[in-house]
C-alpha cells in the first residue's frame, strides 16, 4: 500500500482506492515517509518495498479477483 | 479480464517449456498465498506436464491444534467473555459431542460474544472498548502474523485482553518432512543438529518454492537448510504470478543442472536479514517450544509460546484451562477428514473421498474446507473437481 500520511508509528495507506490505518511499529528501523510503498499484514507494515513490486502486486489482485469472480459465476 | 497469466510471466513460461525436462519433478509451496495464485491463475496447466505442483503446510489455521479450537469455543460461552479472532478460525471444525457448539460460529449462534477481527490492533481495540469484559484473542498465525503479535504486546495491551496463542513457525514443518528431526533436537537450525536426511523421494518433494512474507520478517537466510543440509533446489517467491513462475524457472533449472542453492525471487520484499524490528520483538515475546499440529503431531521448534514474564496475557493461564488434559482427549481431525495429508502434501484435496462431497466450502468437514489458505477450499474456489483437472 501507499503511505499517505503518518502520525507517529500510525500511517493512512491506499491500495486500489481502499484507505485503511497501518501500523508502522514493525518498521522502526526504517524511514518510512509518505509516497513510500509498504507490504502490510493484518494492519501492520512488515516490509518496505518499491514501486514497481507493489504494482505487480496489485495486478496479481486484480487478476485474482477477476478469476474468483469468473469462478464464482461460473 | 485481463489474462491471469501477464506478458512477464509467459516469457518465463516460455523459458521453462524450454527446459529439457527427463522425469517428474514435484515443486512444493508452504504458503496459502502461493497456492492461491498458483490455483487461481490456472499455473497448474499452463506448466509442462512433468512438473507436479504440490500444495505442502501453507495453512496456519488448518493446523491449529484441534484442543485450541476446543479450548476457544468454551471460553466464548463464559459469562463476561468476549473472544475475538480472524474471521477464518469462527468456522474451523471441533471434534465435540453432538449437542455441543462444534465451531465458534456456533458458540456464537449459542449465545457466546464472538467476534471477527482483521488484525491484533483490533483486538486492543475491542478491549480498550470494553473494559469490564474479558477479551481473549485466539491467535492463530505463522510468522507474518506472529510479529505483528509481538507488535500488540509490545505497545501495550489493555489489563483485560488475553491471549491464546496458536503460533506456528513455517520452516520446522518442512525440516519434519526432510526427517531433520529424526535424531536428537536441540535448539536451533537443523543443520546444527540434523542426523542424516531423507532422500526427497521420501520427503515427496523435489524443489522447495519458500514462503516470500515469511522470508521478509525472518530473512530468506531460515531457508538455506533445504539446499545445503538435503541437496534440494529452493527459491523464495512471493504471490505475485511472475514471482512464482521466477521460482518455479529457478527451481527446475536447478533440478535439471543437478545443483541445489537457494534463490531469491522476491529480493525487494524479503530482503537479506528479513526484518530485524519484528526478530526482535517476537525475541522479546516469545520463546521457541515444540508444538503440536493439528492431525500431525509435535513437531520440535516449531511454535511460539509467551515468554514467562508475559504469563499474565495467557488465556490458559488466565482462565486455568488444562490444553494437556484437551490434547490427550483431542480427536484430531473431524472423522474421515484428511486434512493432515492435505497439508504436508501428501495428497492432493481432491484425492479426499469427502472432497466436494461431504464437504464443500458451504458445509466444511475439515478446517482445510474453511480457511483461504486451505488447499481444499482454493482448490474448490477455482474450480478444481476431480483428479484428471489438477
Ligand atoms: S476435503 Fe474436507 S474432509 Fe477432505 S481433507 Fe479437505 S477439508 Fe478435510
Amino acid at each position: 500500500m501507499r503511505v499517505m500520511e503518518r502520525d507517529g508509528f500510525v500511517a493512512r495507506c491506499e491500495a486500489m482506492g481502499i484507505e485503511r490505518s497501518v501500523s508502522l511499529f514493525l518498521l522502526q528501523h526504517e524511514s518510512v515517509e509518505p509516497g513510500d510503498h509498504v507490504m502490510v499484514h493484518v494492519g501492520y507494515a512488515i516490509q518496505k518495498m518499491s514501486e514497481a513490486e507493489a504494482k505487480s502486486i496489485w495486478d496479481t489482485f486484480d487478476e485474482m479477483f477477476d478469476a474468483e469472480e469468473k469462478a464464482r459465476n461460473a | 479480464m485481463p489474462d491471469p497469466v501477464n506478458a512477464k510471466a509467459k516469457a518465463w513460461l516460455a523459458r521453462i517449456h524450454a527446459l529439457p525436462f527427463k522425469g517428474r519433478v514435484r515443486v512444493m509451496n508452504v504458503c496459502g498465498g502461493h497456492e492461491r495464485t498458483i490455483s487461481m491463475s490456472g499455473l497448474r496447466s499452463a506448466l509442462p506436464e512433468a512438473v507436479e505442483l504440490i500444495a505442502g503446510p501453507g495453512c496456519p489455521v488448518c493446523i491449529c491444534p484441534e484442543e485450541d479450537v476446543h479450548a476457544a469455543i468454551g471460553l466464548s460461552l463464559r459469562e463476561g467473555v468476549t473472544l475475538v479472532a480472524f474471521g477464518d478460525m469462527l468456522r474451523v471444525p471441533a471434534n465435540v459431542p453432538k449437542r455441543e457448539p462444534r465451531s465458534l460460529e456456533a458458540a456464537r449462534a449459542a449465545g457466546g460474544d464472538v467476534r471477527p477481527i482483521a488484525g491484533p490492533r483490533e483486538a486492543a481495540a475491542i478491549a480498550r472498548e470494553n473494559p469490564s469484559r474479558e477479551v481473549v484473542f485466539f491467535a492463530a498465525g505463522f510468522e507474518t502474523t506472529t510479529a505483528p503479535i509481538a507488535a500488540m504486546i509490545a505497545e501495550g495491551v489493555p489489563k483485560n485482553l488475553s491471549i491464546l496463542l496458536s503460533a506456528r513457525r513455517t520452516w520446522p514443518a518442512v525440516a519434519m518432512l526432510l526427517g531433520a528431526f529424526s535424531g536428537k533436537v536441540e535448539t536451533g537450525f537443523p543443520s546444527e543438529n540434523a542426523t542424516k536426511q531423507k532422500p526427497s523421494e521420501e520427503a515427496g518433494f523435489d524443489a522447495l518454492i519458500a514462503p516470500g512474507h515469511v522470508s521478509a520478517i525472518m530473512g530468506p537466510e531460515e531457508w538455506r537448510f533445504v539446499p545445503e543440509e538435503h541437496n534440494i533446489p529452493s527459491a523464495v517467491a512471493g504471490f505475485e504470478v511472475d514471482s512464482l513462475v521466477m521460482g518455479f524457472h529457478s527451481v527446475l533449472r536447478q533440478h535439471l543442472e543437478g545443483r541445489a542453492f537457494l534463490d531469491n525471487c522476491y529480493a525487494n520484499v524479503a530482503k537479506p536479514g528479513g526484518n530485524p524490528t519484528a526478530q526482535r520483538l517476537i525475541a522479546e515475546c516469545f520463546d521457541v517450544v515444540d508444538a503440536n499440529w493439528r492431525g500431525i503431531g509435535i513437531i520440535p521448534q516449531s511454535g511460539f509460546a509467551l515468554k514467562p514474564e508475559l504469563e499474565r496475557l495467557d488465556a490458559v493461564r488466565r482462565f486455568g484451562l488444562d490444553n494437556e488434559a484437551a490434547r490427550k482427549r483431542a480427536g484430531e481431525m473431524p472423522p474421515g477428514c484428511d486434512c493432515a495429508r492435505v497439508v504436508l502434501g501428501k495428497i492432493r484435496p481432491n484425492e479426499c473421498v469427502l472432497y466436494g462431497k461431504a464437504c464443500t466450502p458451504r458445509n466444511p468437514v475439515g478446517p482445510c474446507m474453511v480457511s483461504d489458505e486451505g488447499a481444499c477450499r482454493i482448490w474448490w474456489a477455482s474450480g478444481l473437481r476431480h483428479g484428471a483437472e489438477a
